[in-house]
């Protein structure tokens, strides 16, 4: 057991604020957190829910991951900063099994929204969460918007992230009730790349996820518009490129010794064999 | 209006209107006679030489400027204006040694690692740059052509007391409008060698040792140590190396390369041009200059 | 609404810094080899995290032998290499010829400087042939200080390229292979792909960059065409063979 757990208070760690913030109006840079300049949707159609994400990670103005998962876990997606959308939803989800396990039933959507708009609510906007939440319950189909101060939205199409204005203006097109699956999955599709393509925080490729009241599809990589071109040139480098200013080789091995197991045990010191390394 | 008819009426109204910058007529916005014809490419100097400039109209055009090229007091500024230097020059017994660094810093990134902050004003006159990279790039050209007016008028070379008092003067006239340099002209007339420091402040001094910029307290280290009147030419030339040497190892905003120049009764002569690295390594001739005492 | 009423409730005059300026993102950068000379940039304009347009050029050609890019401030940007066109016009005029390289780098550095006291917020490179037959790249910084490299490169991914550069044209951080040396000048061929593979890579990671990228070509008078015959789409711009040569090469980026 860790005794210093006694004395210290769960969740966040508050005790570097004011140096921090010290720092800050002397005006030391804060360190910048990965934030996830995004494109998330999400829509009902006729059996559930189809959730869409780009897949780029920015720091400012670089591109940090080309490729990351923003459907955090198959019922909900995550723009803002990317630590915050990742914890906040793996602490509701847990806290979802455990509410799950004592009441005995299976959760629901708005469970979970309730209790992401609460912690939220109660941070004031410091934890930089935005979510898309959609999932199938006993009560059927359900989508939300969870915004960083705790509002939600519940709408039949949502969107969300730098890229929202580019996905919505494609759902405002072609969204209409009672869609098939892949009708959805298509229209999804078409409001992520919306985003991907005319907003600089969105980029790379499309992950889907279809959540239906059986089973839920994460279709990770649906499309890839944006493959890595060929280079024009290979950038091998010849050995002997990197400088150095002195050269030391150690023998590591000073003896070895090999015993046959079968026929006549013979000792044999191989060091000078076992070192060639040149 | 007509190009000669301005030139050889002696109107002074006309010549001092064309002066004020501050005219909505004047300059960019209207294309005056001279920036076309055979005095076409002369840029903003006017028929007389003296350049002009654009001025925002806001109340404080200082402040304005400040808000967005002052890289020190907000990193955050647009427009990063290049800084950051170690220069030096010395007098002694067989004349002047000018020896610079050549970095070029915008912020914290390094925007050029192969400046040329010895400007060759003339074969006799030399001035190095420290602080604004346009600044001195532009006033110390400048000067170079008001001094060759001053050989074709008085039918001798310009003193180096003179030219440094030139730039001195001209660029008090800017004073507090956020020039930024810290020169040294450099040069051999009728008194002998002579060294000048002048600064964007208004400040003018006449001296032995100089060493300007982010780096001139590491240089002034090893300078001052090594620093003799009967120094030898190849003495003279390793001390300068050697200073610049020890403030592009220890100041961030100085390095690459060191060039190295010799002012001489008959005019300056440019000596080399050393790698920092290579001398931290391999010193320039024989030991290097770091290496060996940090590994042994 | 909440405007109205704040300015109501306002008890003091407030000031508001008069800013007459904004970042359009790209990138720009200029290749000189011993006979040619390469410049090229991205298509892409942008503010914030909206493009403005896929397609604006940042590389504009000023004579047969001379390119000029821009990047920074697009307004600054697009005014400045109309004034420059201007001048070199007049200066066509007057002396019924182009104006030397050399002498447009320092006209440019006059241009710039003129507005110490309100500067163009432009990064500008200059890339041509020298009167010497030479290629040449010039670069300024907003104020007009100017040097002539080898290598240059510009704008929102120039601590992207530039590195790649410094260690691909200026060999840094590469000791030769004992007995051989690194050459001073790379030829043509290495150096468009150098170019392409620059800005290829600075779209893969920098948000402000993509679209389409233009290379211009310079080649000496009497130089062949040797080492360009490999890429297609590349496009003439000068009329005839006589005299500097000035080619356009188009390619698309990533559009993300």
């Amino acid at each position: 057991m860790d005794s210093s757990n006694i004395y210290k208070k769960s969740g966040f760690d508050f005790s570097n604020q004011i140096r921090n913030n010290f720092l800050a109006a002397k005006g030391v840079p804060v360190p910048k957190a990965t934030s996830t300049g995004t494109t998330i949707v999400g829509c009902l159609f006729k059996d559930g829910i189809v959730l869409g994400a780009d897949t780029r990670a920015t720091a400012g103005e670089i591109i940090a991951d080309k490729n990351c998962e923003k459907v955090v876990n198959p019922s909900c997606c995550g723009a803002g900063t990317a630590a915050d959308t990742e914890f906040t939803t793996a602490l509701i989800s847990s806290n979802l099994e455990l509410h799950s396990l004592s009441t005995g039933r299976k959760p629901r959507v708005v469970t979970a929204m309730t209790m992401l708009k609460q912690m939220l609510f109660q941070y004031q906007g410091h934890i930089g969460a935005a979510l898309v939440l959609g999932g199938v319950d006993v009560t059927g189909p359900h989508l939300f918007t969870i915004h960083p101060h705790g509002s939600t939205d519940k709408l039949p199409y949502v969107t969300m992230g730098s890229g929202s204005l580019a996905a919505m203006a494609v759902f405002e097109a072609g969204w209409k009730a009672g869609m098939e699956r892949q009708e959805a999955i298509d229209l999804v599709s078409a409001a992520i790349s919306a985003g991907i393509f005319n907003d600089l925080g969105s980029g790379s490729n499309v992950d889907v996820c279809v959540i239906t009241k059986e089973r839920t599809d994460m279709l990770r990589n649906y499309i890839k518009p944006n493959e890595r071109v060929t280079k024009e040139r290979h950038y091998k480098f010849t050995r002997g490129t990197t400088a150095y200013q002195s050269e030391n080789i150690r023998k590591y091995i000073v003896d070895e010794s090999i015993t046959y197991l079968t026929g006549s045990a013979t000792t044999a010191t191989t060091a000078e064999e076992a070192m060639d390394v040149s | 209006m007509n190009t000669l008819v301005s030139r050889f009426t002696s109107s002074s109204s006309t010549e001092l209107k064309a002066l004020d910058s501050r005219d909505p007529d004047y300059g960019e916005n209207e294309a005056s006679d001279i920036t076309w014809g055979s005095l076409g490419g002369f840029g903003n100097l006017g028929l007389n030489g003296i350049p002009s400039f654009n001025i925002p109209t806001v109340p404080d055009p200082t402040a304005f400027l400040r808000l967005h090229t002052d890289d020190a007091a907000d990193s955050s500024c647009r427009i990063k204006i290049q800084h950051g230097t170690t220069t030096l020059a010395f007098r002694f017994q067989g004349g002047v040694i000018v020896a610079v660094d050549s970095r070029a810093t915008a912020g914290s990134y390094i925007a050029s690692g192969t400046v040329k902050k010895v400007i060759e004003i003339n074969p006799h006159l030399l001035g190095t740059m420290a602080g604004g990279a346009a600044d001195c790039q532009f006033w110390e050209t400048y000067l170079g052509s008001q001094c060759r007016i001053y050989e074709l008028r008085n039918r001798e070379r310009i003193s180096v007391a003179a030219a440094s008092k030139y730039l001195s003067n001209l660029v008090y006239s800017y004073k507090g409008m956020g020039l930024s340099m810290g020169t040294m002209i450099c040069g051999w007339d009728k008194t002998g060698p002579a060294i000048f420091y002048v600064d964007s402040d208004g400040t003018r001094l006449k001296g032995d040792v100089f060493s300007v910029g982010s780096g001139s307290t590491f240089a002034y280290g090893v300078l001052d140590q090594g620093y003799r009147w009967d120094l030898t030419d190849e003495e003279a030339q390793e001390l300068g190396r050697r200073s610049i040497y020890a403030a592009g190892h220890r100041d961030a905003f100085s390095g690459n390369t060191c060039n190295l120049y010799h002012v001489k009764e008959d005019g300056w002569k440019f000596i080399g041009n050393y790698d920092i690295t290579k001398l931290h390594y391999e010193g320039s001739q024989g030991a290097a200059y770091g290496y060996d005492q940090r590994t042994q | 609404m909440s405007h109205y009423t704040r300015t109501q409730s306002q008890q003091h005059p407030t000031q508001r810094q008069f800013n007459p300026y904004t970042e359009n993102g790209g990138t720009i950068l200029a290749i000189a080899g011993a006979d040619f000379s390469v410049i090229a940039g991205d298509t892409r304009q942008s503010e914030g995290y909206s493009i403005q347009t896929r397609y604006a050029p940042k590389v504009f050609k000023l004579t047969d032998k001379a390119v000029l890019a821009v990047n920074g401030f697009a307004a600054d940007g697009n005014m400045f290499v109309k004034k420059v066109k201007q001048r070199l016009e007049w200066y066509r005029h007057a002396h019924s010829k182009d104006m030397p390289l050399r002498s447009i780098a320092r006209l440019i550095q006059t241009m710039l400087y003129a507005q110490r006291f309100f500067p163009y917020y432009v990064y500008n490179i200059l890339g041509g042939i020298e009167e010497d037959g030479t290629g040449a790249v010039y670069s300024f910084d907003p104020v007009g200080s100017y040097e002539r490299e080898a290598c240059r490169a510009a704008g929102s991914a120039q601590s992207l390229v530039q590195p790649f550069l410094d260690n691909q044209i200026y060999f840094k951080n590469q000791t030769p292979v004992l007995g051989t040396s690194h050459p001073t000048h790379l030829p043509l061929r290495h150096v468009v792909q150098l170019v392409i593979d620059s800005f290829t890579s600075a779209t893969e990671r920098h948000i402000e960059v993509g679209d389409g990228v233009e290379l211009y070509i310079i080649l000496a008078r009497g130089r062949g065409t040797q080492g360009l015959d490999s890429f297609k789409d590349v496009q003439e711009l000068t009329p005839h063979a006589e005299g500097e040569r000035l080619f356009v090469l188009r390619r698309e980026l990533k559009k993300d």
